[in-house]
């Protein structure tokens, strides 16, 4: 995906025109960093800092920032992953978990990602991060 | 009424001032104002029923929940505009219920039928396309500070619509034989469309009370460079043909097909053979409207006066 953005960049620049209308960086592909060289000592810690890389689809605010990752486990190269979702018809539930799959199983300390869906306690914005709270603020959105 | 006149109101939004509100409009500004805030909201408004008859061919519960969260979020965002019309002093009920199918302002391209899965989903990577693209540019420059604010929500909304196309165009393409077959003949028929979306070329464009008043920032033409700038590389990403390419000389995207040309609504098909054609026959044909204008507009208005009545009883 990254390598498709590149030309569209290198051409609009010529044209002088303003950034790419896009959505190939949604879930912040853009910004997710390369993948680690050796795996973090504290695996189950690795994979929340990995996560704090995944955005949501919408809202430029982390998964955890927006309180949707309910709990990490990790054992044997295989990364467990309880999350939640903002309301039962979550338009957006299938690119969520693609962008956690494909964000972790870029490394090579992590073979395999299993999701789960947990729907209790359900999800309300107070789950929202004071972090993730000062992020919508600041894009004048209240939460 | 503005303490400005048309003159000075264009100057002094060129150098930054936002207008918050009446007060600060002059009739010139409000005027172009009207006719933007109409174009956007009678869009919005359109693709819904457009949307919606078309999810109906969605795969899974799933992408039935997807797309018509795709429907409400368009109605909303219907609603925002229609909203910012009344408060400079149009009647929302007269705009939605009280107009004949003819009199939206909505593009062509929602007048049309989509008639599977692969054209709601091309509909969404082309057609929003063009809408966020349009919008994007109102939001970075435009000068009415309530749109401006609108906006932010909006943008972030209908990125999820394109990425929903986009996940779903390459999906089928890479499915190959007749899924393949069903997007690309969308592609044949949606990226002309698109395209003539933007309006006549810069250089034959009469006035534009929008780029004066700053209510956006650039032109038809740009706006359709900056289309293209993300439709055509995911085209040739996908292996799909899109009938233009990029003029290293030029440094722009130019179009392989004469445009303007005539369009058969009955068998989707664009006339590239029988040449250009004037943008006066464009108009008449956009006045006369698609297949799909009565029906969609009529499926808007249709249970209003019932309901009414109903409720007055």
């Amino acid at each position: 995906m990254t390598t498709l953005s590149l030309p569209v960049v290198e051409r609009r620049r010529h044209a002088g025109l303003p950034p790419a209308v896009t959505s190939h960086m949604s879930g912040g592909r853009d910004q997710w960093s390369p993948p680690l060289k050796e795996a973090p000592v504290d695996t189950v810690q690795g994979t929340w800092d990995l996560l704090q890389e995944v955005l949501d689809p919408e809202i430029p605010i982390s998964l955890p920032e927006l309180g949707l990752i309910y709990g990490v486990e990790f054992d044997d190269g295989v990364a467990r992953i309880e999350l939640t979702f903002t309301a039962t018809a979550c338009p957006c539930m299938e690119f969520i978990r693609e962008d956690i799959t494909d964000r972790l199983e870029s490394e090579h300390w992590i073979d395999s990602v299993e999701l789960t869906e947990v729907w209790s306690p359900p999800w309300t914005s107070d789950r929202i991060t004071p972090e993730g709270r000062a992020k919508l603020k600041k894009l004048g959105v209240s939460a | 009424m503005s303490q400005f006149t048309d003159e000075e109101l264009m100057r002094k939004v060129q150098e930054g001032y936002m207008v918050e509100g009446p007060e600060d409009m002059t009739e010139g500004y409000r005027k172009a104002l009207r006719v933007q805030l109409t174009v956007q909201a009678d869009t919005e408004l359109m693709s819904a029923p457009s949307y919606w008859m078309a999810a109906r061919y969605a795969p899974s519960t799933n992408t039935q929940v997807s797309a018509h969260a795709i429907i409400q979020d368009e109605l909303a965002h219907a609603n925002i505009a229609y909203r910012l019309l009344e408060d400079i002093g149009e009647s929302k009920e007269h705009l939605v219920y009280g107009r004949q199918p003819h009199e939206f302002k909505h593009p062509y391209g929602f007048d049309q039928p989509l008639d599977n899965w692969a054209e709601l989903v091309v509909a969404t990577g082309f057609f929003d396309r063009a809408g966020i693209t349009l919008l994007t540019d109102v939001h970075e420059n435009t000068s009415y500070a309530p749109l401006k604010r609108a906006l932010v929500k909006i943008g972030m909304e209908e990125t999820f619509h394109l990425r929903h196309g986009e996940v779903w165009m390459r999906r089928l393409s890479k499915a190959g034989g007749e899924a393949r077959e069903l997007v690309q003949r969308a592609v044949d028929w949606m990226f002309p469309m698109t395209i003539e979306w933007f309006g006549l070329p810069d250089a034959m464009k009469r006035h534009s009370g929008q780029l004066d008043f700053k209510l956006k920032g650039l032109t038809n033409d740009q706006l359709r460079q900056v289309w293209m700038a993300s439709t055509v590389p995911l085209c040739e990403e996908l292996g799909l043909n899109a009938p233009a390419h990029w003029d290293n000389v030029k440094g722009e995207y130019v179009l392989d097909y004469p445009f303007p040309c005539q369009y058969d609504a009955v068998d989707k098909h664009w006339a590239f053979d029988e040449g250009e054609i004037s943008w006066d026959s464009v108009f008449e044909r956009w006045k006369g409207r698609g297949p799909m204008n009565e029906i969609y507009v009529e499926s808007v208005q249709r249970s209003r006066m019932d309901v009414e009545r109903w409720l007055a009883a």
